[in-house]
């Protein structure tokens, strides 16, 4: 077992988005598996290291409310000074970016980003969406299907789709992974932009240690 | 081995053709023996002139109208039942160990014969079933058994009540198969957490992500059993009402008719049946581009809750109730086979006797025999034909095209009442005296499609490199089918027969056409019992309907592990 503390002292900022990891411990059946306590402030990218088995996934799925039936987990989860801890998944408001971009095959890329964003008069909606593709260098791709966009652009897509969502937190699950090397640069740097702008607390689990670079944050090697 | 080794690679290059003659001539050949007649063509009554005949006598039957309307009614209502149940499951499931327990107490129903589950819900319905007796009298008030017409009420909502239940669980598990492909389900549940991570509650994140995609996949199992139930005969005959009856069972009554001229209008009606399938399958396509038109707006609106905690509490409700239904309905029919005397408002007989077991096994010695053995030479020519045509696919290296897939499942979508006359005519006249034979025959047309169905995904997904590197060590194609895929693959092959079987034994008219009254099996017999006779003996007939599948899939799960076992420990 491994304990790892990068606590901050949280006093001054109490407007701002700050999401507390608070003394977690985490068990698959009655073996620890890891613990961990973190704070990370709006803006802010917490990177998280490790070789696969070491629980990186179960983190997220924690984090996300999913933990499987087989894994209890001791702590508590602090978003913008609400307890999250035992919130339902869809409830948290916190964003996710896999590996893949998971576009729903069934909409266009502009439904992919309407599904996200909250409910709202349509031509306001549509307005945000294509000028939020624009600036993702995207502009006019709203009713192309997801499956004829490249690697980079599906990328982007999903992107747009989590940031419009209004989340209050965002974890990158390997998000880079499977784009190669110089897509993996430039959609890096887009991200960790459109993250920073927003001034959301990130968590990046990956296994790369170009993105831990890039992200300028704290590092956790579990 | 030299010679098979010879004899193997032609064989395996004619056995795609074999199979599709044996699916393909029976079903035309009905379908023109049904078509000639249906305009009065009928060399065997001396009438040859081609008339409108038989279609003005359809029209001019009484009730003719209500009796389209009621095939049409309970195939599309059970079918939008069955449905709309399945996907409330599914969606209120999605994410809980309860979708796999559903899944386990389902799937066996779905292998007890139409006329046994028929049996069942008709004990339970009827004045003096299970339902009555449990309200009754601390909450109904009776004492004697209600007048109600239940099972065959006129509107035929017994009918539906069967038919749905019969459905659910096709359908349940046709979904579950879905998601359980590897690539799409592992997907569709990314998708969904992806949903809940962008805030939609997890009823509402089912409907807008996963059904989209899931439903295509669907489309053809609702298909088929839509052109199921519009056709079916077993259920409307035992749950249905009489008069007027559902088309499908007017028709078998009219060719069963001691009145030989009756099978022109016979053959019109199986015409008109075709017709009412393609309208109830036209009016489901109808409906489903409509709720597509209706709700595309609604995926992107944002909207993230539509009430799903009380849907979802609904859907329990639902569920627990179908589960009490079915489960009510099997005690019901085992307290019968086994009950003495029994007086209305008890819920338990006085007595319980093994009487009716007794007096049942001793009649259905021969029917039992025939049952099994026709069950086991359709399977093992329905076996045996699948795996070589899988085998030729890949020998000439490309799988069979999409008309020829279709073709393996036309005998499921076309109704069988409508090409079944045609081929027991057609069998009078090449004179085929072989009554079994024709059996076996018939029967195979509606196992081959199952068992090609449950095989195919497993064959096509071995691993080539097993085959590659046999041949690498100079074994022949042969040596690699009999030493290689067959020992990889006996899970599924067993699985695939115990299938075949449980088919087999559910079939009704088939055997019932095609046996021209030399043969009966436990499924005719059933049925016949089912209107009439004995209560308790009936019962009989359904459990053993049930206690044969599940044999053979009981067989099916234990035998692959015996041999592998003695395989084992023996080299």
């Amino acid at each position: 077992m491994q304990t790892f503390t990068t606590r901050t002292n949280v006093s001054s900022t109490t407007t701002a988005s700050v999401l507390i990891i608070d003394g977690l411990i985490l068990r698959r059946q009655q073996q620890s598996l890891l613990s961990l306590s973190a704070t990370i402030h709006g803006g802010e990218i917490l990177t998280i290291m490790g070789p696969s088995g070491s629980g990186k996934s179960t983190l997220l799925n924690w984090l996300t409310g999913m933990l499987p039936a087989d894994f209890s987990a001791e702590g508590q989860l602090h978003l913008n000074g609400q307890n999250i801890t035992t919130t339902a998944s869809h409830l948290r408001h916190i964003g996710l970016l896999y590996q893949d971009p998971l576009l729903f095959p069934h909409l266009s890329v502009a439904g992919n980003i309407g599904f996200a964003m909250p409910p709202g008069p349509k031509a306001q909606r549509q307005v945000v969406i294509s000028e939020s593709l624009i600036e993702v260098g995207l502009g006019g791709l709203e009713q192309r299907s997801p499956q004829s966009l490249s690697g980079g652009q599906q990328a982007r897509v999903a992107l747009l789709r989590v940031l419009l969502s209004q989340p209050k937190a965002i974890l990158l699950d390997e998000p880079f992974s499977k784009l190669d090397s110089q897509l993996r640069q430039e959609t890096r740097q887009l991200v960790f932009e459109q993250i920073r702008q927003h001034q959301l607390p990130v968590i990046m689990v990956t296994h790369d240690q170009t993105d831990a670079d890039a992200a300028q944050g704290k590092i956790i090697s579990l | 081995m030299s010679t098979l080794s010879r004899l193997f690679n032609p064989i395996v290059r004619f056995s795609p053709y074999i199979m599709m003659t044996l699916l393909l001539v029976p079903v035309l050949g009905g379908l023109i023996g049904v078509i000639l007649p249906a305009f009065g063509w009928i060399p065997a009554l001396n009438q040859t002139d081609f008339s409108l005949n038989g279609f003005s006598q359809l029209w001019q039957t009484p009730g003719i109208g209500h009796m389209a309307l009621l095939s049409i009614g309970t195939s599309f209502i059970s079918t939008l039942l069955a449905f709309s149940i399945t996907i409330l499951i599914l969606a209120s499931y999605f994410t809980s160990p309860w979708l796999g327990y559903i899944q386990r107490f389902l799937g066996p129903i779905l292998v007890i014969p139409h006329a046994a589950a028929a049996i069942a819900i008709g004990f339970l319905i009827t004045p003096s079933g299970m339902l009555s007796r449990l309200i009754s009298p601390w909450l109904s008030g009776w004492n004697a058994s209600p007048d109600w017409l239940y099972p065959h009420d006129a509107m035929g909502l017994s009918i539906i009540l069967g038919l749905t239940l019969k459905e659910l669980p096709f359908l349940l598990l046709m979904a579950l198969g879905v998601l359980a492909q590897l690539d799409l389900g592992q997907t569709l549940r990314a998708q969904h957490k992806l949903a809940l991570s962008l805030g939609y509650c997890p009823m509402t994140a089912f409907f807008k992500v996963v059904l989209p995609s899931l439903y295509p996949h669907l489309r053809l199992p609702i298909f088929a059993v839509l052109a199921y139930a519009s056709a079916s005969v077993e259920i409307p005959l035992i749950l249905g009402p009489n008069d007027p009856s559902t088309l499908a069972v007017a028709i078998m009554q009219w060719f069963h008719d001691v009145d030989l001229s009756l099978r022109i209008k016979a053959s019109a009606g199986a015409i008109l049946q075709v017709q009412l399938t393609l309208l109830v399958l036209a009016s489901w396509w109808l409906l489903e581009r409509l709720v597509i038109q209706f709700a595309k707006p609604m995926l992107i609106n944002g909207q993230r809750e539509y009430g799903g905690a009380i849907i979802q509490k609904i859907t329990h409700i639902i569920t627990a109730l179908i589960l009490i239904i079915i489960g009510l309905a099997l005690v019901g029919m085992l307290l019968w086979s086994f009950a003495g005397f029994w007086h209305f408002p008890d819920a338990l007989p006085q007595q319980f006797v093994m009487l009716h077991w007794q007096t049942a096994l001793q009649q259905m010695h021969t029917p039992l025999v025939d049952t099994v053995l026709i069950a086991i030479c359709a399977t093992a020519l329905g076996i045996t034909l699948t795996l070589l045509t899988l085998e030729a696919e890949q020998h000439s290296g490309k799988s069979l095209s999409l008309l020829g897939g279709l073709l393996i499942y036309l005998p499921l979508l076309i109704p069988s009442i409508a090409f079944l006359f045609g081929l027991v005519w057609l069998l009078e006249l090449v004179n085929s005296q072989h009554t079994f034979i024709n059996v076996v025959l018939a029967h195979l047309l509606f196992v081959l499609p199952y068992v090609f169905l449950s095989l195919a995904s497993s064959y096509r997904r071995l691993d080539p490199r097993f085959s590659i590197l046999a041949a690498s060590l100079g074994a022949t194609k042969a040596k690699i089918f009999f030493r290689i895929k067959l020992p990889m693959l006996i899970g599924p092959i067993f699985i695939a027969c115990a299938l075949g079987l449980a088919i087999s034994f559910s079939q009704y008219l088939p055997t019932l056409l095609t046996g021209g009254g030399r043969i009966n099996t436990i499924t005719t017999e059933a049925v016949s019992l089912a209107n009439g006779g004995s209560r308790r003996i009936s019962a009989v007939y359904a459990l053993m309907q049930m206690i044969l599948p599940a044999l053979g899939f009981l067989l099916a799960w234990f035998l692959p592990k015996m041999l592998v076992k003695r395989h084992q420990s023996g080299s």
